[in-house]
């Protein structure tokens, strides 16, 4: 009983800080913005070309899937920091010291995490609601056909992926950086992976294909020439609508309700694993990776700095000589740029270790011996994927390790800085891929070149914006993995920042990518002024 | 080398009034800025550090409004907040020369400056350690040293004590007085014998307001003869804390020993005692109370 209450104390406290702040209105919005995107048409369900008509199943279930994969994607990065506000805070201190089970700290962590998407989710099953009244496809209105999806496919995923939010928090080597980067191939895995690799659909966690299978059933039987093709996407263009097509919904079958309900059951499961692996606050008893522990105990630390030497005799207050500095003369000061550029520069790339700058010159060496599409494709892509932890430091250090203060009460901090780190940002774009680089300058001249330098301004510019926006390495980290996935890994012309894609349109693309970076510069200025101005 | 402080107010939001039409003019010294907590300390501290802006009223240093233009304030300022963060993966060392570079400190005036600092701040055998392996203490060292990077004219120290063992709070407390000479240092602190050590002046902020603002000698002869000793059984020290304002007690054998702040002595025998700071501050506290409680009555 005690358990229960801790459990739901936890929750509670939790929710409630989460929402008393600005960016649970912004979560919000973002789950409005989903819903008016589908209401408008921007995002659909297609069937070949077609659609059938907007019955309550339909909009339930269009918006349904809309909501389990975006807010399972995005909704991810806005809950994984549950753990460690109270790590940050210093609340989990005080929460280690209290009889809370780990089982139930996790626990009470993960139904917050579910309350704030599932907030979300709320807000899109009212908009399905509204959509259903303004689209007028159908004026017959069916509230069971249109909640259900909400409730039997949205709500597990969201439990699955509060649940997994937990469990990367409580994994040292997922805790950071990394699991983010990680969250989009898992997401991808869970989503449209498993049942693909398992060839089962009930292997089905986000439950998009017990949609899928029932609008193709509906879809063979009321479409004249259908071939069984499902597209749930962002759509360019209107899709053609069957009139005669009125789909009503899956038809649940208590198997396939009880197969929704393991989902959550598998949540749970999750959970209590988190539990197992969850250091309470005690990094000592983490399962961290070497190189993340301290070298020494901080204990040890200070007995070190305080320690008796032989060149340095402790000796009391009263019989140590008195502090002394040397005054800094006037020629002391300066304002060169170059040494905070290189300030940046180490500051960006420390805590790497060695096997992270291996990797990195392994992929320099592969632009230099493989065939040139290769190496300024692919190979440049993961050159500069892999530095995704460095750049997502970019703009956001200042707020995530609080020296806010210290660096914004020095002299012109905003001219100087930030420009210096942002060409931190694009030396260790060009450094890594040089290679490519070269390649390109020396087959193609600086005409061959423009592309390349165009996503090595680009994506800098991006975390730069996007660090100081939010504060967090997490939305570029987040961005720039699916950029990297949509763009040069699918080879999709426009998004993919190396060029390749573009083929003969690469330079004006790059040109576009030039732009951006502008916009995305000129953000990082105005929102580190606007720091500086209401800190 | 003069800061001034006119009329200036911070609000945040509708709800709360952080400052009040504070006045304040600073010359070298080192002046010690009490108050209780949330009284206003560290909004004040902010924004001669150009870190906030004030809702209204001005600070000027040297003539030139801090919040038009913050840069000759900066170029002289050495801060050290309440709060601040490090970052883990660098040490000491390396911070300090990032901290350098950013205040725009040549290379070579930066190796030597750190190197002292290092030194003074008793950090010389753990700069090449990793920040994220530090005590709470060794941070604030650190902080200290910061501060002191570009030779500040202007020193802000916000609760500098925090987290230091005896021995490097009485050493700070002599850095800041070798200091303070040919300099401006404003520490803000709640632990009055820090202040007592080493100011040259005093401000006491009570709700965002200045209650005083002068030597210690002057605020000492506000309570002179005012201050009193009373030997009472413990029994009876609720009612003596009931009707008038102890400073400190002390049990002993032959009861409590308790020291009151009272115009008149509190009892037949009591003894008159020399007043210390902490008896004037907490009875300029107590007489704002009371001229609050009779604003509202």
């Amino acid at each position: 009983m005690n358990q229960l209450r801790a459990i739901s104390a936890i929750a509670r406290a939790d929710f409630l800080e989460r929402v008393r702040r600005y960016g649970f209105l912004l979560t919000l919005l973002f789950a409005v913005f989903l819903g008016y995107a589908a209401a408008t048409g921007r995002i659909a369900v297609q069937l070949g070309e077609y659609r059938g008509i907007y019955t309550s199943a339909w909009i339930g279930a269009l918006i349904a899937i809309t909501t389990t994969c975006f807010i399972s994607l995005i909704g991810f990065y806005i809950v994984k920091s549950a753990i460690d506000r109270d790590r940050q805070t210093g609340v989990g201190q005080i929460l280690a010291a209290t009889p809370l089970s780990k089982a139930a700290y996790t626990l009470g962590k993960s139904l917050s995490n579910f309350a704030v998407l599932a907030s979300m989710v709320v807000i899109l099953a009212i908009a399905a609601i509204f959509m259903q009244i303004f689209v007028g496809e159908d004026p017959h209105f069916d509230g069971v056909a249109l909640l259900a999806p909400f409730v039997l496919v949205a709500v597990p995923s969201m439990a699955l992926t509060a649940a997994l939010a937990v469990l990367f928090e409580t994994l040292p080597v997922l805790r950071g950086g990394i699991g983010n980067v990680a969250w989009f191939f898992v997401w991808s895995i869970l989503g449209i992976g498993l049942p693909e690799i398992s060839g089962n659909h009930h292997v089905d966690p986000m439950g998009l294909m017990v949609v899928a299978d029932s609008m193709i059933a509906g879809a063979r039987a009321n479409i004249p020439g259908y071939k069984d093709s499902f597209a749930f996407q962002i759509a360019d263009s209107p899709v053609k609508i069957v009139q005669s097509f009125r789909w009503q919904g899956v038809a649940w079958t208590w198997e396939e309700i009880l197969l929704r309900i393991l989902w959550v059951g598998a949540a749970l499961a999750v959970v209590l694993l988190a539990a197992l692996v969850f250091d309470r606050f005690d990094s000592s008893r983490s399962l961290a990776p070497s190189w993340r522990r301290p070298k020494q105990p901080v204990g040890e630390l200070d007995a070190i700095a305080n320690s008796s030497t032989a060149e340095t005799p402790r000796q009391s207050p009263a019989t140590r000589a008195p502090a002394h500095l040397t005054p800094l003369a006037a020629s002391g000061t300066t304002h060169a740029f170059g040494r905070l550029v290189l300030a940046e520069l180490r500051l960006a790339v420390k805590g790497m270790r060695w096997w992270w700058y291996a990797v990195a010159a392994g992929l320099l060496v592969a632009q230099f011996a493989a065939p040139l599409d290769a190496s300024r494709g692919p190979i440049l892509s993961t050159a500069w994927m892999w530095l995704v932890l460095v750049w997502s430091g970019m703009g956001a250090r200042e707020s995530r390790f609080g020296t806010r203060a210290l660096l914004f009460s020095s002299a012109r901090i905003l001219p100087r800085q930030l420009p210096a780190c942002w060409l931190a940002g694009m030396a260790i774009a060009a450094v890594a891929g040089a290679g490519a680089g070269s390649r390109l300058l020396i087959a193609r001249g600086w005409h061959g070149l423009v592309p390349w330098l165009a996503g090595a301004v680009f994506l800098p510019s991006l975390a730069l914006a996007l660090g100081v926006w939010s504060g967090s390495g997490k939305p570029f980290e987040a961005v720039f993995t699916a950029l990297w996935y949509a763009g040069p890994m699918n080879h999709t012309a426009g998004i993919d920042f190396t060029g390749t894609a573009s083929g003969a349109n690469a330079n004006h693309d790059a040109l576009i990518y030039f732009a951006l970076s502008g916009v995305l510069l000129g953000a990082a200025f105005v929102g580190r002024a606007r720091q500086l101005r209401s800190d | 080398m003069q800061l001034t402080v006119e009329k200036l107010s911070k609000r945040y939001g509708r709800a709360v009034q952080a400052l009040r039409d504070v006045d304040l003019t600073l010359g070298p010294g080192v002046l010690g800025l009490l108050g209780p907590n949330g009284a206003g300390k560290s909004t004040l501290m902010r924004i001669l550090a150009t870190v906030t802006r004030p809702s209204s009223g001005r600070v000027m240093w040297n003539n030139s409004d801090i919040a038009r233009s913050p840069d000759p304030l900066r170029d002289v300022l050495g801060y050290l907040p309440q709060d601040f963060g490090v970052y883990p993966n660098l040490n000491a060392l390396e911070f300090l020369e990032y901290l350098a570079a950013v205040k725009g400190i040549t290379a070579g005036a930066a190796r030597k400056r750190i190197g002292e600092l290092l030194e003074l701040v008793n950090l010389t055998d753990a700069a090449k350690r990793p920040l994220g392996g530090y005590s709470g203490g060794m941070r604030q060292r650190v902080g200290i040293a910061q501060a002191l990077l570009n030779d500040p004219q202007l020193l802000i120290v916000d609760e500098p004590t925090a987290g230091l063992d005896p021995e490097e709070r009485v050493r700070f407390r002599n850095l800041l007085s070798e200091l303070s000479g040919e300099r401006i240092v404003i520490l803000s602190t709640h632990i009055v014998s820090d202040v007592e050590a080493v100011a040259t002046s005093i401000a006491i902020l009570a709700h965002g307001q200045l209650l005083a603002h002068g030597a210690p000698e002057a605020l000492l002869a506000s309570v002179a003869g005012r201050v009193w000793e009373v030997v009472m059984p413990s029994a009876e020290l609720p009612t003596l804390r009931q009707n008038h304002l102890v400073s400190s007690t002390a049990h002993r054998s032959d009861g409590v020993h308790a020291r009151v702040v009272a115009d008149v002595a509190p009892a037949r025998d009591a003894r008159p005692l020399e007043p210390s700071l902490e008896d004037a501050y907490l009875a300029a506290l107590a007489t704002q109370r009371n001229a609050a409680a009779g604003n509202a009555a």
